[in-house]
């Protein structure tokens, strides 16, 4: 027999696994001796690796591409009528594929890091590499372990594979989401392998965190996206109307986010004034951990998920993992506590630090309360069986306070000098924010939003907004004195000059958009179901929705019932589709809604039951949302001010940076 | 009273009347009491989702109960404790606040809490160092030149 | 927890072992609740319903005219089972409900079928085809499963004598267990 796509896949993952031992090998050679040769055997140790896992890779989608049902993984996501796109992306429909794309991710960030990373700070860059070396041989070990092996061959070839779930093959959103999510994650073990590298070389300075702080924006924004384009696909697909329902896979996403988002508001702390070491370095083994937890969560099968894959033994790995991670870092921590001792204090409560601090408060309670509610039902059942659930009207109760009082934070933060300001210059400051927070709560209470928590965020985000423009006008005014720019001018210069912290200011609009969409969305959906004959209407807020036909279609992969729906509002007429599809191979139908999304408002329709034998009649559900548009928009302004922040200022201003200075040594080497 | 003060205080006072104003509870119809209740309760066949959000049959089946109950006019918590009898605690989205729930209520409260002392004794305690900072004139002009110079971003 | 600081009096601190060994507490809570998860089923849900007294039904049967109710059933062992024509798991496991009937269909046992969340006439359809004799109902919007708090289909319930829900079985059951359930509740004196 010739040779397949699992034998390719299978030797390449074990072949990769040598080249990272001995990567981890080359790269403590390199740290210790300060060795040229160690450094340049790691480097192609990281490069070999890398190129073997895009062919494991590329071998697991070739077997998708062609429906080889001689693997147990393709012939349990894919079928024969799978199309193309999404045999590709069933390379993440289940656990040992997405275990073999975060593999991926891994070598590729370790690949970059050898290359790149290793040119400035040498000796902290090479024991970070050996740091990463040893987290990607640890999924290198995974895939190659049955546990997780996505190569397994099938225990009999079946005709037709069982394809993919038909939750993930509706919606071409599935393509993107879960790359963001790997790539957010697992690009946040960079950071974490300097810090740990800082620690273990007892560097005590923030050097590591200078050197990885992109890294961590970066890793950043993409969870974000991640998390934004799943509550998209959620909204776009699974038919409820909503897009977060506090499930445990999303906790496990939001919660790396969160202590990743003190963790770059409190870095500014430690590079401006040199406090908070200890703080900063935990918050980076604690957002790397929660990304190891947040997998471990969903693939152990430990919480109940719309998402979790299925129990398997890779649980008690990922958890030894953890405690590894959690045992190493602790250890260190305590070895090296001298060197993080801070030297000074923080400025008065009204300041930018302190501001900072209180909002790394909030942040970490806010990620406590998700944890503890994603595990209490775990922890109450362990310590008197009680079997409880926490939810979303918990999760909303709990996080919404913790959420205005950020938003708060957010508008007041920036206004704030260093070190503390006096009360005029405050008084100053804060005038035309709270007047335009004033402005937003009128706005709020004028387009009917009712409830506390709603209108108190249409106030806070007029805050938030007004201060960004506040800050932004000032800079641009000073440079106009400063240099005699036209204004034009001097707002590009503004941006790309100091591009951390306008960039921070876009993302902070960012924020402020989606916060007054949640609330929008939240608070003024209305919600109308009536069961209609075919010319039937409905009115639901000012739309008119009429059913004009229900119509069955075969295609190659599935059965779909459609409601034919034609629907007029204030901004004009629509059609919409939303169906039922039945998968050969699935028990319960999949609904897909029909979606006509609008600037105001978006008409969310759902099939929700119809007349199988004569089609006369369908139960149609709709509900219209306001301002839920914005809620992507808000993600991809969050994008784009975290590219701004992100890019890197004009050359002449690093020709002076000692780390340049390094980088040439290096290369001279 | 400087003008800022001024526009603080009403843009303040403004807020305040407006989120007070929005807050008033409006008086519970029976839709209202009935979106209140399944917006809690959790869809049994589903996985986390709320009987108001879930399209499923029995989250369904458990909205038209409810939608009997309130108008035969049962008060909320009889209506809860019906749900309970038979599906126990789990079938809250929130847990309760007696007995195994409380600590889920009370963590937060305590973690912001904490939090926000240390917070606090950390800044204050820039008062007791403050020999180690330069003279409050000092101050004043070394502010007005990292504003500027965190303007022109030189 | 806390401790008072003399150079700074009514500071909230913490000093760094007692938060080094909080922070260590807690991590290896959490390690201990992640352990202890492999050893629960999320999908194992208990009941709240069992001990407690069965909620009264009266509904219509599938086959027929009249109706069935618990209460005129006291006084003898009644299995309760939810079932459903859509449901796999309810074709895979009636074969063991009908030899189970046949086992005790003279006896002072009674089995009764109640279709759930599904059509009169499919209903009719999975009896015929499948057979069994014993008496099916349907319910009535729902009503009776969520009373007896079942998830879904197939769900068996065991009831006293006395009318107590003495226990439950979520998912396709077994002759055995079927016939230790019935058996276990016979011998109970009530």
């Amino acid at each position: 027999m010739s040779i397949g796509w699992a034998d390719i896949g299978a030797g390449a993952l074990r072949a990769a696994l040598l080249f990272a031992l001995g990567g981890i090998v080359a790269a403590a050679f390199a740290a210790r001796y300060r060795d040229v040769r160690g450094l340049r055997s790691a480097r192609w140790c990281a490069l070999v690796a890398f190129a073997l896992v895009v062919l494991a890779d590329a071998a697991m989608i070739g077997a998708l591409v062609t429906h080889d049902f001689r693997l147990a993984y393709v012939a349990g996501n894919n079928a024969r009528e799978t199309p193309l796109f999404y045999s590709v992306i069933s390379l993440w429909a289940a656990l040992e594929g997405s275990i073999l794309l975060w593999t991926l991710v891994l070598a590729g960030a370790t690949t970059f890091v050898a290359w790149r990373g290793t040119r400035a700070l040498p000796r902290l860059a090479t024991t970070a590499l050996g740091i990463l070396f040893a987290m990607l041989a640890f999924f290198l070990l995974l895939v190659t372990t049955p546990a997780a092996d996505p190569f397994v061959a099938s225990p009999f070839v079946p005709e037709n594979g069982r394809g993919p779930n038909p939750l993930l093959q509706n919606n071409p959103l599935m393509a993107l989401h879960p790359p963001l999510l790997y790539l957010g994650y697992v690009l946040f073990s960079v950071p974490f392998a300097y810090a740990i590298a800082s620690l273990i070389l007892g560097e005590g300075g923030d050097r590591w965190l200078v050197a990885t702080r992109r890294y961590a924006l970066v890793s950043w924004a993409l969870l974000g996206s991640g998390i934004v384009a799943g509550a998209w696909w959620s909204y776009a697909v699974l038919g409820w109307g909503g897009y977060w329902a506090w499930d445990p896979v999303e906790n496990a996403a939001i919660m790396p986010w969160l202590t990743a988002t003190a963790y770059l508001h409190s870095v500014m702390v430690e590079e401006k004034r040199r406090l908070l070491r200890t703080w900063n370095l935990a918050l980076v083994i604690a957002t790397f951990a929660l990304t190891i937890l947040g997998t471990f969560l969903t693939r152990s099968g430990i919480v109940n998920s719309v998402h979790a894959f299925s129990l398997s033994a890779i649980g008690p790995l990922l958890l030894g993992y953890l405690v590894a991670i959690l045992v190493v870092s602790c250890g260190l921590m305590l070895w090296r506590s001298r060197e993080l001792a801070d030297g000074g204090s923080l400025g008065a409560p009204l300041s930018r630090e302190a501001i900072f601090l209180f909002q790394n408060v909030l942040f970490v309670a806010a990620t406590v309360t998700v944890l503890l509610g994603t595990l209490y039902p775990l922890i109450a059942e362990a310590l008197g069986g009680v079997q409880l659930s926490i939810g979303a009207p918990y999760f909303d109760r709990v996080q919404v306070p913790i959420g205005l009082a950020l938003l708060f934070l957010m508008g007041v933060g920036p206004q704030l000098p260093w070190h503390g300001a006096s009360r005029a210059t405050l008084e100053r400051q804060f005038a035309a924010p709270a007047l335009a927070a004033a402005a937003g709560a009128a706005l709020a209470l004028g387009s009917g939003m009712r409830g506390a928590a709603p209108v108190l965020t249409y106030a806070l985000a007029a805050f938030v907004a007004a201060t960004v423009v506040q800050e932004v006008v000032r800079g641009v005014r000073a440079r106009r004195v400063l240099h005699g720019e036209p204004a034009a001018h001097a707002l590009a210069a503004l941006f790309r000059r100091s591009g951390r912290r306008y960039g921070g200011y876009v993302v902070h609009l960012g924020i402020a958009l989606i916060a007054v969409a949640i609330a929008a969305s939240q608070a003024g959906a209305v919600e109308v179901e009536r069961t209609l004959s075919p010319g039937g209407a409905m009115q639901v807020g000012q739309h008119e929705i009429r059913l004009d036909a229900l119509s069955e279609v075969q295609e190659p992969q599935r059965r779909r019932v459609i409601a034919d729906l034609w629907v007029a509002g204030p901004g004009g007429e629509t059609r919409l589709s939303p169906s039922f599809a039945f998968y050969p191979n699935a028990t319960q139908p999949v609904g897909s809604p029909g979606i006509s999304a609008g600037p105001a408002d978006d008409v969310y329709a759902i099939l929700a039951a119809y007349d199988a034998r004569g089609k006369a009649w369908a139960t149609i559900r709709v509900r219209v949302i306001p301002l839920v548009s914005w809620l992507w928009v808000g993600g991809l302004v969050i994008g784009v001010g975290a590219v701004i922040a992100a890019l890197p200022p004009p050359r002449r201003r690093e020709v002076h940076l000692p780390a340049i200075a390094a980088e040439a040594a290096a290369g001279a080497e | 009273m400087t003008p800022a003060r001024i526009a603080i205080l009403i843009a303040f006072a403004g807020v305040l009347v407006a989120v007070a104003a929005a807050a008033r509870p409006a008086p519970a119809g029976p839709e209202e009491r009935v979106e209140r209740i399944v917006a809690e309760l959790r869809c049994p066949v589903c996985q986390g989702l709320s009987v108001a959000d879930s399209p499923s049959a029995s989250a369904r089946e458990m909205r038209d109960l409810v939608v009997q109950r309130v108008a035969e006019g049962r008060t909320d918590e009889a209506i809860r404790e019906e749900f309970r009898r038979s599906y126990g605690d789990w079938v809250f989205l929130a847990p309760p606040t007696q007995g195994a729930g409380t600590l889920m209520w009370l963590l937060p409260i305590a973690l912001v809490a904490a939090g926000a002392g240390l917070a606090w004794g950390r800044a204050r305690s820039r008062a007791e160092a403050a020999e180690h900072d330069p003279a409050p004139a000092d101050v004043q002009a070394l502010r007005a030149r990292v504003a500027r110079e965190e303007a022109a971003d030189l | 927890m806390t401790t008072p600081n003399v150079a700074a009096s009514r500071r909230f601190t913490l000093t760094g072992r007692t938060a080094n060994l909080l922070v260590i507490a807690v991590l290896v809570g959490l390690i201990v609740v992640l352990a202890l998860g492999f050893r629960r089923d999320p999908r194992d849900i208990r009941t709240a319903v069992v001990g407690k007294e069965a909620p009264a039904f009266r509904l219509e049967r599938l086959e027929g005219t009249g109706t069935v109710a618990l209460e005129e059933l006291r006084g003898k062992v009644v299995v309760v089972n939810f079932f459903a024509s859509w449901c796999v798991p309810c074709r895979e496991e009636h074969p063991a409900l009908v030899r189970a009937w046949e086992r005790y269909r003279t006896s002072d046992v009674v089995l009764v079928g109640i279709l759930f969340q599904d059509s009169v006439e499919s209903g009719r359809d999975f009896v015929r085809r499948l057979g069994g004799t014993w008496p099916t109902v349907v319910d009535d919007r729902g009503r009776t499963a969520l009373g007896f708090g079942v998830f879904g289909p197939p769900e068996t319930f065991f009831i006293g004598r006395d009318g107590v829900i003495e226990g439950r079985h979520i998912g396709p059951i077994d002759e055995d267990t079927l016939v230790r359930g019935i058996e276990t509740l016979r011998r109970k004196p009530s």
